[in-house]
């Protein structure tokens, strides 16, 4: 399956490492790709369910573009989030529609994490593909 | 002291992420000696059949071996009655159904503690809910069981359920001062003793509760098979909840009556595999003296809990005389997760979260810890490598 460039290199990058405990920090080093979204405005509706840690996500469409804001308590999380939003900022809502989760599988990513987490990232990515869904209804 | 044992356990010859494995995660379950996981596999292959109604060879196999678990239990904990369930979670709803639904009414006080896991609180919740039954909890302040607060709550009970020893915390609590004012009012007793059989030998009737409950698998027998020790005035006072094969004596389409032993709260095909299993493991550690390992291991832990406070570590596990080698913990910063997964990349196994203890949790204030609980096959090494990996957490997340 081919992938757009951004995802392509995450990919990549994480193919490369042999280390688990190395895989982990380049995860979390992904946090910083957040546009944070602060506190005051977490609430119920931008909550992410049946994650374990604390998760919010944000979902915007601005000039036909899609760009995520989120927010975690655990670090792995927040790398997740900043790998969602390397694959959809930016973005066509149609072209985030298109997109599968099967790009974390491929770079194996979800193979460093629990179930619980792993289902956690699937959840967030399913989030994002309904907001977007709702919003260009 | 650990490493001869280890070779008694398959599992310690894996490596997890490229590095030996330091299994810390015992109090949720502990590892399986060579001789549990043989009598499993020999059941299988070549005892396998269902037990106490056949006449046949394999039946007959099949029903001593189940039985002996049976046997071994009331030995070891010098019981009379000793009916084997799921685990330590059915075990308590058995007591709530069979003796709760038929002994208690509307109004009744029983008394748990914010100390208690889940499974000997939601139980007890579900009983108000059919019977309204007043349930009252006992504080925990500082880590101890508030036990002024018991002495009042006391007044008027008819069921004391607490926790032996927190799965949380490690905390011992000090059961025969509760039992004791609690057989003073005729309140009967049951004790959550999951945490409590795998550290300490109990004597059933010498404690003089009238339930005794745990899980074969956190004693490195087989999961899913757990008991409920029985007081025989208790056992008297209680009545199937669950009907079907095994537990009768007769059938017609009238009518049943029902088997007068344990059987009666054993109804359908029972855990017969994992009761080999578990006889293999009460043969295995009636050989271990755990007053020594108790001690031994009580020493790391406490070793291991000063280390982490030097590292900046909040431990909450005060590692008393008596209390289980449990090391619960949290960083100011590091989310338990993110630091339990990158242990885990170091081969080490610690558990994080809540614990299925969401009260206690509250209680001390986080919404989770990190704990490192240690069992017989664990040693210095092992501490020694925890305390290295938590080093490197440190380092990776500065």
């Amino acid at each position: 399956m081919t992938w757009p460039d951004s995802i392509q290199e995450i990919i990549e990058e994480f193919q490369e490492i042999e280390d688990q405990f190395e895989r982990l920090e380049v995860l979390m080093d992904f946090s910083s790709e957040v546009d944070e979204l602060p506190v005051e405005e977490w609430n119920d509706s931008n909550l992410v369910k049946g994650c374990q840690s604390i998760a919010h996500i944000e979902v915007a469409i601005r000039d036909e573009k899609v760009w995520i804001k989120a927010a975690a308590d655990a670090k792995m999380v927040q790398g997740l989030q900043g790998i969602l939003s390397i694959a959809v900022n930016g973005s066509t809502p149609q072209t985030v529609l298109e997109l599968t989760p099967a790009f974390a599988e491929e770079a194996g990513i979800l193979v460093t994490l629990t179930p619980s987490r792993s289902n956690g990232f699937r959840t967030m990515f399913d989030m994002v593909q309904h907001r977007v869904k709702e919003a260009i209804k | 002291m650990g490493d001869w044992m280890k070779q008694d356990f398959p599992i310690f010859s894996r490596e997890i992420n490229g590095r030996p494995l330091v299994y810390l995660d015992n109090a949720a379950t502990t590892q399986k000696p060579s001789c549990v996981i043989d009598a499993m596999s020999n059941y299988y292959s070549s005892s396998n059949a269902n037990v106490h109604r056949a006449v046949h060879t394999l039946a007959g196999e099949a029903t001593e071996g189940y039985e002996e678990c049976r046997k071994l239990l009331k030995s070891r904990y010098n019981c009379d009655y000793a009916v084997i369930t799921s685990g330590t979670t059915e075990a308590i709803n058995l007591a709530a159904r069979a003796w709760g639904e038929y002994n208690l009414r509307a109004g009744d006080a029983v008394i748990l503690t914010e100390m208690e896991h889940h499974s000997d609180i939601v139980p007890w919740q579900m009983l108000a809910e059919r019977i309204a039954i007043e349930l009252r909890f006992i504080p925990v302040e500082n880590g101890q069981l508030d036990m002024e607060a018991f002495d009042v709550a006391l007044e008027g009970a008819k069921l004391v359920c607490v926790v032996h020893t927190s799965n949380v915390l490690g905390i011992r609590n000090p059961v025969e001062e509760i039992i004791n004012k609690s057989k003073a009012v005729n309140a009967k007793v049951l004790i959550d003793a999951a945490q409590a059989v795998p550290h300490e030998l109990i004597d059933f009737k010498e404690l003089g509760a009238d339930f005794l409950a745990f899980s074969a698998h956190k004693m490195c027998g087989p999961t899913g098979i757990g008991a409920l020790l029985i007081s025989e005035d208790a056992f008297s006072e209680m009545k199937p909840f669950m009907g079907g094969g095994d537990m009768i004596e007769t059938v017609t389409l009238q009518g049943s009556t029902y088997q007068s032993n344990e059987h009666k709260f054993e109804a359908g095909t029972p855990r017969i595999a994992e009761g080999f299993g578990w006889a293999a493991a009460l043969e295995w550690i009636s050989k271990v003296d755990l007053e020594s390992h108790h001690t031994r291991l009580l020493e790391i832990a406490r070793d291991v809990s000063r280390q982490l406070k030097e590292k900046g570590m909040t431990v909450y596990s005060s590692l008393g005389s008596e209390d289980a080698a449990v090391v619960s913990f949290t960083h100011p910063t590091i989310h338990p997760e993110d630091f339990a997964r990158l242990l885990d990349a170091q081969g080490i196994a610690v558990r994080t979260g809540h614990h299925c203890a969401q009260p206690l949790m509250e209680r001390l204030g986080v919404n989770g810890t990190i704990r490192a609980s240690f069992y017989l096959y664990n040693d210095e090494s092992d501490a020694s490598i925890f305390l290295s990996g938590i080093d490197r957490v440190l380092e990776a997340m500065a």
